[in-house]
């Protein structure tokens, strides 16, 4: 998988923020292929001023401070809602949030499966690294079966762990796709898709912790890009369940497993249709 | 001249229609009314019922003896018999009851008749009221109306007047400040300000969205305002204990929010149809961290419309919290309007938003550009501007009525109270020798209350709880503790006849 970025990053996204993370954390990567996918939206058209971040809080949440965009660093578990509020206050915004798995699958699961039904026009990436690792190494939702950690005394998690591709499918999200963070290009790509599609996009995206969960690292060699979008949701669940988040269990399918369309959230309010048609900058200059 | 009717009977009943059409008629006909509503949490069976006081002056409550009862059912009977005053008059359902779910209109034309009003008035007010099947209806009420003897005269009267809920009292002011987004979770009693903004977004042209929880609705809010909306959330106790960590966020983030808070009885889920002024302390200090917040709490539908309307401007001009603190008794009580409520203070976003250029708002410390520091300098700086700015908006809010004067204003007898009690306080203390101090702004509170304590011989607190919450901040205020006190936490609120009583023995006045 390539591993260097093809498309030039326009400099404008660059802040002067110290980073943070451990050397070699794949957020590293995550952070270059947005860099990647807003450049590329960028020449594409897209005004830099009209993208709008929501962070949750956690190792994934810094990189709110290095993204040169608009943004909103809220509480942790918070980022879907708050990523829809910013939707709510100016439809017009490109809304993206990064999600951590403890952020979204524990503290705030309410809002995704809540998600799905609203099906604002949002785009979320999870950095799934199978921990907390911010308060260093407790187990999440998603956390494999044995994970060693210092919680659970018996020295292992000792249930089976969520799989958030199954949890979106049924809660009606209308995106649904998986990323290796590692590989900067395709995640980018997958990334890309999620943001032009119309509705809430989840992108599940495999971030290693190279610190607090490593028995799980290093999956590459099981990972394979979807060909397609499977033609029948029996099939996507087929797939989806290839992986269940356990080590040494089965292929690792990325690609988008689940598209559809449906009335966004926006969509729904005729009071935002005028806003949305004349590309009017939120509820605060449009004339009433 | 005041009558205080009880209409009751079982859940799904209609006893609220009953109310309504006669309240409807006798507003037209210049009286003052006042409903209160009491009804347990269930949505068939059970027994609410309503005291519809009527007067020819102004009145804000109701009473506890009754001159009427309107009776849907003969358990409502049993229960209000005790309250019936010697002169007093019953309407029993037994002969109306072939008129099935036209029962209640039965009812409110015999009600009509008793108080001697006119038959043609009576249809009118049907025609208007009732959407479904107005035939059966008429055919009800004037039965009602042919089945009673005249009672009473009321010469129609000159007041002109409206009917107005302390819910219509926020909707209102929200509406005045041009809100364009409510947030809400349905909780009794703030649910009628989702339902009454949500009802009303066509012809306004606000949003109203109704997340999964009180969390994502304050998380949520806080990022539309973020984006430029005039944002508004509302909830009542237990939602807002979920909100809080949001409220701190807002603190750190200081972003503009507006946020309704309607009390019921607690703790926890409480008695949920019920009020109870509990909630000060977590409406003043709930969310961890310190940072400046308002709280404004109105004590009539007209000051909930002002007030929510500050509570937009201030909000807007401050960046801060602002909470309009309310409960069950003003949420759901049926006043008479007598004055024009204050010409709306313009609310205006005059900050950049996301969109017209970069910005960052963050729950973290951080610097101006909203850049996450963990600096000891900014985080000392950040804290003292925070402070600073608390005592701007204490000077800003002094511009408003934060406390409002009653009664006789050369007493040396003070009552001290706040919110919802207004009502029957006022009403209580007519022609007696006592002053009430209304507090309205309790964050920041006005100086104004250590003074008047100061000139007064006798001071009385009265609240709707169990520990005098007002009372505990004024003495952190002022070091003035208010021994005497009237405290009632049944969550059924004070009826100004009863209360009367208990403010005479108070101050030892005959
Ligand atoms: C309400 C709340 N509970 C707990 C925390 C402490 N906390 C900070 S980060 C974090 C875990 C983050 O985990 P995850 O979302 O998976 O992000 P990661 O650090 O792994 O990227 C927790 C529990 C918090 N900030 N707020
Ligand atoms: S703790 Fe783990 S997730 Fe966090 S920066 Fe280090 S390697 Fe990355």
């Amino acid at each position: 998988m390539t591993e260097v970025s093809k498309t030039e990053i326009n400099k404008k996204l660059n802040t002067d923020y110290k980073i943070t993370w451990c050397p070699g954390c794949p957020n590293f990567r995550i952070l270059e292929s947005a860099k990647v996918v807003l450049s590329n939206l960028m020449k594409q058209g897209y005004k830099q001023e009209n993208f709008a971040m929501a962070c949750g809080i956690g190792c994934h949440g810094k990189i709110f401070d290095y993204l040169n965009i608009s943004g909103f660093y809220g509480l942790h578990g918070r980022t879907i809602p708050t990523a829809i509020g910013l939707k709510l206050g100016n439809p017009n915004l490109n809304v993206i949030a990064f999600a951590g798995d403890g952020d979204t699958y524990s503290e705030g699961v309410e809002h995704f499966v809540s998600a799905g039904k609203h099906n604002a026009n949002v785009a979320l990436f999870v950095h799934d690294n199978q921990s907390f690792s911010l308060t260093t190494g407790q187990p999440t939702p998603t956390s494999e079966k044995g994970f060693k950690n210092k919680i659970d005394y018996s020295g292992a998690k000792l249930t089976n762990p969520i799989n958030p591709l199954m949890l979106a499918l049924s809660s009606g999200i209308t995106f649904i796709a998986r990323a290796n963070a590692r590989d900067v290009q395709g995640t980018a790509k997958i990334m890309e898709a999620a943001i032009k599609h119309k509705g809430f996009a989840f992108v599940e995206i495999i971030q290693d912790c190279i610190v607090f969960n490593i028995p799980i690292n290093n999956r590459d060699k099981d990972m394979y890009y979807l060909k397609k979008i499977p033609a029948t949701k029996d099939e996507t669940i087929k797939l989806m369940q290839e992986y269940d988040y356990n080590i040494n269990d089965g292929k690792i399918a990325l690609g988008i497993f689940w598209k559809e369309e449906r009335l966004t959230l926006e969509d729904q309010f005729p009071q935002l249709q005028n806003m949305i048609k004349n590309k009017i900058i939120g509820w605060k200059n449009l004339k009433r | 001249m005041r009558l205080n009717i009880c209409i009751g009977g079982r859940a799904g009943q209609g006893i609220n229609l009953v109310s309504g059409i006669v309240s409807g008629i006798l507003t037209k006909h210049g009286y003052y009314t006042f409903n209160y509503r009491d009804y347990p949490s269930i949505i068939r069976g059970g027994h609410n019922f309503n005291i519809l006081s009527i007067s020819d002056e102004k009145i804000e409550s109701h009473e506890s003896r009754i001159d009427g009862l309107v009776a849907m059912d003969d358990l409502t009977i049993e229960i209000h018999k005790r309250e019936l005053k010697k002169s007093g008059f019953i309407i029993p359902s037994d002969k109306y009851v072939e008129f099935g779910i036209n029962l209640n209109i039965a009812l409110a034309g015999a009600l009509m008749k008793i108080l001697g009003i006119n038959k043609l008035i009576l249809d009118e007010e049907i025609k208007n009221s009732v959407r479904k099947n107005p035939e059966e209806s008429l055919k009800a009420a004037d039965f009602g109306f042919d089945s009673v003897e005249k009672k009473f005269t009321l010469p129609k009267l000159n007041n002109r007047l409206q009917i107005l809920s302390g819910s219509d009292g926020v909707i209102q002011g929200a509406i005045n400040s041009k809100l364009d987004v409510y947030i809400g979770y349905p909780m009794t009693p703030a649910t009628p300000v989702l339902t009454g903004l949500a009802s009303t977004q066509e012809k306004y042209g606000h949003l109203v969205f109704q997340p999964e929880g009180e969390i994502a609705v304050a998380n949520m809010a806080l990022a539309a305002s973020f984006a430029g909306a005039r944002t508004i959330i509302g909830t009542s106790s237990g939602g807002f204990d979920l909100m809080t960590e949001a409220l701190s966020l807002q603190g750190q983030s200081e972003i503009p929010l507006v946020a309704y808070l309607a009390q019921r009885s607690g703790p926890a889920t409480g008695l949920p149809t019920y009020t109870m002024q509990g909630d000060l302390d977590i409406a003043l200090r709930a969310g961890h961290g310190e940072f400046p917040r308002i709280v404004i709490a109105p004590g009539t539908p007209v000051e909930a419309i002002e007030k929510t309307n500050e509570a937009f401007y201030l909000s807007e001009k401050f960046r801060v919290l602002s909470i309009i603190l309310s409960d069950k008794h003003l949420a759901e009580s049926e006043f008479s309007l007598t004055e024009t409520p204050k010409k709306p203070l313009e609310v205006k976003i005059t900050r950049p938003v996301p969109g017209e250029k970069i910005l960052k708002a963050t729950s973290y410390e951080h610097d101006e550009f909203g850049n996450s520091t963990e600096s000891a300098e900014l985080t000392t700086r950040n804290g003292l501007a925070r402070l600073r700015k608390y005592s701007e908006i204490k000077k800003a809010c002094e511009k408003f009525e934060m406390i409002k004067l009653h009664g006789n204003l050369k007493s040396k007898n003070l009552i001290v109270a706040w919110g919802s009690t207004a009502g029957a306080i006022k009403d209580a203390i007519k022609n007696l020798d006592v002053k009430f101090l209304q507090v309205i702004y309790i964050k920041p509170i006005s100086d104004q209350i250590k003074s008047e304590i100061k000139k007064s011989n006798k001071v009385l607190l009265i609240e709707q709880n169990l520990t005098g919450q007002l009372g505990r901040l004024i003495r952190e205020k002022t070091g003035i503790s208010i021994k005497q006190k009237v405290l009632k936490f049944d969550g059924r609120p004070f009826t100004s006849d009863t209360l009367r009583e208990q403010i005479k023995k108070e101050f030892k006045l005959k």
